[in-house]
């Protein structure tokens, strides 16, 4: 018998994400102990583990680079940041879905436990240096977000977005890992570290290309970037609005890790060859969910596809193949999320039992119902339109900036064409909001913890807009 | 250091957003403790740094504090430059900034609006002193623009008056203009010198002095001449300088603190001080500092002739500030930076003081303004009535008082300049020191002297105004008398100013006149024996004569020279110019456009046919969203088939 | 020898998976499917991946797959609506189907998958335990995501749970609990009713 030597991996790194894990199971069973009343503890459990993770990842972050588990996980800066962005971002919806909830009879544990999983996924694959783990906390995250959608059982819409999510998540899946299988059939490694160094010398390889080719049409699924985008406004549509909010904002912070490590760290020497391709994404993106987002009376189908032009301006970032175009990148993401939060929240605070308030008309007059929350919305809309001076603008021209260092002037020129068309409707939900008068004059039922929320969120939006360094100095590529 | 110097900026601002934000919650007096703290501190911290960079001769600061973005190489940042011109002008700025507002609590005390008011001008000391702390164009325009949009505020602040709304719309539109040449200005000075930083564009300027621009083709122009001028076109407007002046006499439809805050101390000083702080891109264009010169010469004697048939109170104290402006502007022009600073600095004092006293006279007749409606209010108001009398005295040039210093030294200044203008010029600043005595004193001899003209009701009730009032008129006039003997050596003859400000040598007139000082006695006796005092003395007696003496030769001469009176009434018809020319052409011009440009070719072709084309374009690809699981399937397969398909055959 | 019985197995894993989609019948389909999985499992034992190969006929096709069966037969799927379609899609489907095919024929070929490419592997001897290798590196190199896979595993059975298990408001069962504390006055209640109606007019 071959002598097996074993050595213990170094731990440390990973104690977030074994606290998580923890804290999950602990919840799990905890809850079946709770009656409905009681269940309000299993939600500050939930904050409370994310706070707590935020904390242990603050505390053992550190200016270098370390891997463990025998290469197959890193913690590093940029991982770091990710990582402490998705708590807050999933903190927040947390605080945000509760009352949506529990006026819906959805305020349950399965509720918590499967986003703090889900959170789980992401973290694994901001961590990720191995294509096998970047794939398990892939599906970790899928897994938990299907069964989400899925969650409102008596709803049709729900099942239907949850059906097709989960059937078209499996096919882009399964194409994923055709492509890491090629990638490995030709470099022999799953190690990103290792992969990188095999196609440093065979950058011409074409069944490489091949495996990026289907690799990228995993990833590009995930973002949510034409021509793989098709699920996104249904499920965003049909899915709780409490979902929604969590599907729509995390997971493309973990979608955006998951690009640069499998893109940049492994297959960075084939850049040449991606960029064309992230291009011929990005174009379409940033035009159709520009373009078609002007048709829709449905304020979330409205976000879903401002979500996609969002996504090609990602894209733009990450294809200049500059450090600049990557840290920008990652300033967008990280913007894109808390917009999109700010913007799914509103739909949550306007909405009471019964009553979704996801149309375009249900904002009318909001400034007659509350010119506070109207304001907050108005400063929302006007960072994804990109008005500075909100972050939205900033982040917009630091991504432009980026394409134009690489002189690719074309794609600034037309990107901006765009958002100027994009910002129509932006605009629409400010005018729908200030000039026409209410419908429906109930009283809003937001609790103070969601309008405190949502204040920080939107003027959150107008302070780094003001002082962008003070995030951008975060995002740090390597 | 740079500390200090941050919560110097804050503080004002932390104060207006609590008396703004939080005005309800925190009450009135809330709002004027937090406001008052806040400038308090500002002004506190804003005498240390004057004791250290100015007193002890400390080391200049020029560092950015925060750097906004960087584009194309260009840094724009949030900096500060702290020489011996800032640290003055911030002293100045938050001691008169405190004063008013201390003032502000008893002249406002019955309007609804007082937590806004105080939140105004928290946020106007913000402004202002960001805009005299920049150390770089782009924050200067931000300090430039912010205290605008609070000018503009604070003259509609009695926003139900009609008159404020349009004297407010006025200064808003005569501004843009202004601020329109001061824009052209700093995109010049981006587009040559590739950077918006002070320091850089002053280091690099003696390189660019004989590069000359074609904007007009065949024309060549010299480029340092066009970017002085189009900055000092911003100057103009902010500053009030002919032909852009209209909007300050106007202004006086806001409260009284605010023109003696605004409109008279600070705000439209900026253009001095940006033209002060820019004296090194300056000197290198003779053609720019003689526009300088000649536009100030005529704004310093004809603003001044217009204050002679004002009945409004403030109207009267406005056209002196005009004139005022207008000394400043020619020594700026004659190359006296430093005179031209230190008549803004005196000057902020005793108009301050001037206003606060218009106000607090005001006050007792019960916001009547009108001062053939009143006469002898010197028994009535006896501190008032000395604090305006040391005004007065200190804005004719009396010798010895603060006024007499830096206006004899700009007309002097003159006198000695070269610069093509300066004779002119130095016709105008004399004669208008004539004329500065005699508005003055007709102002002051009818208001506090002679019979008691208002109506019985009022009468009763005159008395002296409250402590909040007078306590700042007394501590504006200590300086309004003593700061200019303290300062004219070091200030104009000595190196107070170091490097701050950058005099050519040919122009440098102050050090020539500086050859025959001799201390500030001497200075003051030779005062006695120029023409200046005489002309200021003949003002006096003039108004005296006219109008204590003869009352009714005021009303034979206004008879006599109709034509001319009229002309003065209408100053000089600008108004009614601009009315019929600039509002009514872009009126006709605007309907035109808007006829045919807008609605036809603009809203109707491009804008509604490109949206409709948008719309249509976007419910018809809508319909891509079928809704079937098996087309979503499709078009992800179709997708990976053409990205194969492309790098197939790319490779 | 060996490549006789490889290309045999590989054309009834064609076949059959082509089945798999084409036939009408489901359970035949399922069944295909069975197939499928089956010559697979041949083909990995010709590589010498032993344990694979089992773990593959035991997981998929002695427990997958039958319950699989069952729940098709169960549901009783109706084909002609499943079908619909299908003809009129093809004229679509079938040429995308082979422009891929031939896309993926041309990387994926004896080019650049030949044998002057990737040399046959050594056979080893017959000590050689697959077994314990995998074992091996699945518990030391692969050790975390090898735990990842225990928690995918993991949120699948909440999921499933969360998703299924639903106490209906309608559906009869019996709580002894209840049964227990059940008293009288929850169960009875004294009428007192006249002995006789008073006859109405």
């Amino acid at each position: 018998m071959a002598n097996v030597s074993f050595v213990m991996p170094n731990f440390v790194p990973a104690i977030p994400e074994m606290f998580v894990l923890g804290m999950a199971c602990a919840i799990l069973i905890l809850d079946l102990f709770f009656s409905d009343k009681d269940r309000v503890v299993t939600y500050l459990l939930s904050v409370a583990t994310l706070v707590g993770a935020a904390i242990l990842t603050i505390a053992l972050s550190t200016d270098t680079r370390e891997l463990t588990f025998n290469g197959s996980f890193v913690r590093d800066p940029m991982g770091d940041v990710l990582k402490v962005f998705i708590y807050v971002v999933t903190a927040f919806t947390f605080i945000y879905s509760r009352r949506y909830l529990e006026a819906r009879g959805l305020f349950k544990g399965e509720y918590f436990v499967l986003g703090l999983f889900g959170v789980l996924g992401m973290m694994v694959m901001v961590s990720a240096h191995n294509m096998l783990t970047l794939y398990m906390g892939l599906e970790l995250l899928s897994l938990s977000m299907y069964a989400m959608v899925a969650f409102q059982r008596d709803s049709l819409k729900a099942t239907e977005a949850a059906m097709k999510y989960f059937i078209l998540g499996a096919l882009a899946s399964g194409m994923l890992l055709y492509g890491m299988s090629l990638i490995y059939g030709m470099s022999g490694s799953l190690d990103l570290a290792e992969i990188a160094a095999y196609v440093a010398l065979n950058n011409t390889n074409v069944v490489l290309m091949l495996g990026l080719v289907f690799a990228i049409v995993g990833l590009a699924f995930k973002l949510g970037a034409v021509p793989f985008h098709m699920w996104v406004p249904d499920v965003y549509h049909g899915a709780p609005t409490s979902v929604t909010l969590y599907i729509g904002t995390a997971p493309k912070i973990a979608a955006f890790a998951m690009v640069m490590r499998l893109l940049v760290e492994g297959l960075g020497d084939l850049h040449h060859q991606w960029q064309d391709m992230l291009i011929v994404l990005a174009v379409l993106s940033i035009a159709l969910g520009n373009v078609i987002a002007i048709a829709q009376t449905n304020i979330k189908r409205m976000l879903a596809y401002s979500t996609i032009s969002h996504v090609g301006f990602i894209l733009l970032g990450i294809l200049a193949g500059t450090e600049n175009g990557y840290s920008s990148a990652m300033f967008y993401v990280v913007v894109y999320t808390l917009m999109s939060l700010g913007g799914f929240a509103m739909i949550i605070m306007l909405s009471r039992a019964g009553f979704e308030a996801d149309k375009l008309d249900d904002f009318k007059g909001l400034n007659d119902r509350s010119p506070w929350l109207a304001l907050m919305m108005l400063v929302l809309m006007f960072s994804m339109a990109g008005v500075p001076p909100t972050v939205g603008f900033y982040a917009k021209l630091s991504v432009l900036q980026a394409v134009v260092q690489v002189e690719l002037v074309w794609l600034a020129v037309y990107a901006v064409v765009f958002s100027v068309i994009g910002a129509f409707y932006y605009l629409r939900v400010v005018k729908v909001m200030y000039f026409d008068k209410p419908d429906d004059t109930t009283p809003l039922e937001a609790s103070m913890a969601e309008r405190i929320v949502i204040s920080a969120n939107s003027l959150a939006m107008l302070a780094l807009g003001i002082f962008p360094a003070v995030l951008m100095q975060l995002m740090v590529i390597r | 250091m740079e500390k200090v110097y941050l919560s110097i900026v804050l503080a004002p601002l932390i104060g207006s957003i609590i008396a703004g934000v939080f005005g309800k919650q925190v009450g009135r007096a809330g709002a004027h403790w937090a406001t008052i703290i806040g400038v308090a501190i500002s002004c506190f911290l804003s005498a240390i740094v004057f004791n250290q960079i100015v007193i002890n001769d400390g080391e200049t600061f020029n560092g950015a504090v925060y750097t906004w973005l960087v584009s194309d190489g260009i840094r724009f940042e949030v900096g500060f430059l702290i020489d011996e011109l800032t640290a003055s002008m911030m002293m100045v700025v938050t001691f008169v900034s405190l004063m008013v507002h201390i003032y502000t609590i008893g002249y406002m005390k019955d309007d609804p609006g007082y937590q806004r008011f105080f939140c105004y001008i928290s946020l106007f000391t913000f402004s202002m002193l960001m805009l005299v702390m920049a150390n770089n164009f782009m924050q200067l325009f931000f300090g430039w623009e912010a205290v605008g949009l609070v000018s503009y505020l604070l003259i509609g602040f009695w926003y139900k008056k009609e008159t404020a709304i349009y004297a407010n719309l006025k200064a808003f539109l005569v501004n843009r203009v202004g601020d329109f040449g001061f824009l052209l200005g700093i995109a010049a000075v981006l587009m040559y010198f590739n950077s918006v930083d002070y320091a850089d564009v002053f280091a690099a300027a003696p390189d660019m002095a004989n590069l000359t621009v074609q904007i007009i083709p065949g024309l060549d122009w010299n480029v340092m001449t066009v970017i002085c001028i189009l900055l000092f076109i911003g100057a103009m407007g902010k500053s009030a300088q002919v032909p852009l002046h209209v909007w300050l006499p106007d202004s006086m439809e806001g409260p009284t603190p605010i023109s003696a805050l605004i409109h008279a101390a600070t705000m439209v000083t900026a253009g001095i001080f940006m033209v002060a702080r820019m004296s090194p891109m300056y000197e290198l264009s003779t053609t720019a500092l003689s526009v300088v010169l000649v536009i100030g010469a005529i704004t310093a004697l004809f603003m001044g002739f217009l204050g002679l048939v004002q009945n409004d109170i403030k109207r009267v104290v406005a056209y002196s500030t005009l004139s005022q402006l207008g000394y400043m502007t020619v020594a700026l022009g004659a190359s006296a930076y430093a005179a031209g600073v230190f008549h803004l600095m005196t000057h902020a004092f005793f108009k301050a003081l001037l206003f606060l006293a218009a106000g607090s006279v005001i006050i007792a007749m019960h916001h009547e303004q009108d001062i053939r409606k009143m006469g002898g209010l010197k028994k009535y108001m006896p501190i008032t009535y000395w604090c305006m009398l040391i005004g007065s005295l200190a804005l004719i040039g009396t010798p010895g008082f603060s006024g007499f210093f830096s206006k004899d030294a700009i007309i002097m200044a003159v006198g000695e300049s070269e610069t093509p203008g300066a004779t002119f010029a130095y016709l105008c600043v004399l004669l208008g020191v004539f004329v500065t005595a005699l508005y003055s004193f007709r102002m002051f001899f009818l208001v506090f002297h002679g019979k008691e003209r208002m109506d019985h009701h009022t009468k009763e009730h005159l008395h002296e105004s409250p402590g909040v009032v007078t306590l700042p008129l007394v501590l504006l006039a200590i300086p309004s008398v003593f700061v200019g003997a303290i300062a004219v050596g070091p200030w104009l003859f000595g190196d107070y100013f170091g490097n701050a400000i950058y005099v050519a040598e040919q122009n440098d007139v102050l050090a020539r006149i500086g050859e025959g000082y001799t201390g500030v006695m001497g200075f003051i006796l030779h005062g006695f024996v120029t023409p200046v005092f005489w002309l200021a003395a003949g003002g006096v007696f003039a108004a005296w004569y006219l109008y204590m003496k003869r009352p009714d030769l005021p009303g034979k001469i206004k008879a006599q020279f109709g034509g001319i009176h009229r002309m003065l009434d209408n100053a000089y018809g600008a108004d009614d110019f601009n009315d019929k020319v600039f509002a009514a052409g872009s009126r006709k011009a605007g309907s035109f456009l808007w006829k045919f440009g807008d609605v036809k070719g603009i809203d109707g072709f491009i804008v509604n046919g490109t949206a409709f084309g948008v719309g249509k374009v976007a419910s018809m690809i809508r319909h891509l969203q079928t809704g079937y699981l098996y087309h979503y399937a499709f078009s992800m397969i179709i997708g990976l088939l053409l990205l194969v398909a492309g790098i197939l055959i790319y490779a | 020898m060996e490549l006789f019985i490889f290309y045999a197995f590989a054309a009834v894993m064609i076949g059959s998976a082509l089945a798999v989609i084409t036939v009408r019948n489901p359970v035949i389909a399922v069944l295909f499917l069975v197939l499928t999985f089956f010559t697979s499992a041949a083909i990995w034992m010709l590589m010498e991946a032993e344990f694979l190969a089992l773990t593959l006929i035991l997981v998929y096709v002695g427990a997958v797959m039958v319950l699989f069966l069952f729940v098709v037969m169960m549901l009783d799927i109706n084909i002609s609506v499943l079908r619909e379609g299908f003809v009129k899609n093809l004229y679509v489907g079938i040429p995308v189907a082979l422009i891929i095919v031939a896309e993926l024929i041309t990387v994926v070929g004896v080019k650049n998958f030949g044998f002057e490419k990737f040399a046959a592997p050594v056979p080893h001897g017959p000590d050689y335990s697959n077994t314990k290798e995998i074992g091996r590196v699945l518990y030391t190199d692969y050790v975390y995501a090898f735990e990842l896979a225990a928690v995918v595993l993991l949120v699948a059975i909440i999921a499933a749970i969360a998703l299924t298990m639903r106490r209906r408001p309608d559906s009869k069962y019996q709580d002894p609990a209840k049964q227990v504390l059940v008293q009288r006055k929850d169960r009875i209640r004294m009428v007192r009713m006249a002995a006789e109606k008073k006859k109405s007019d």
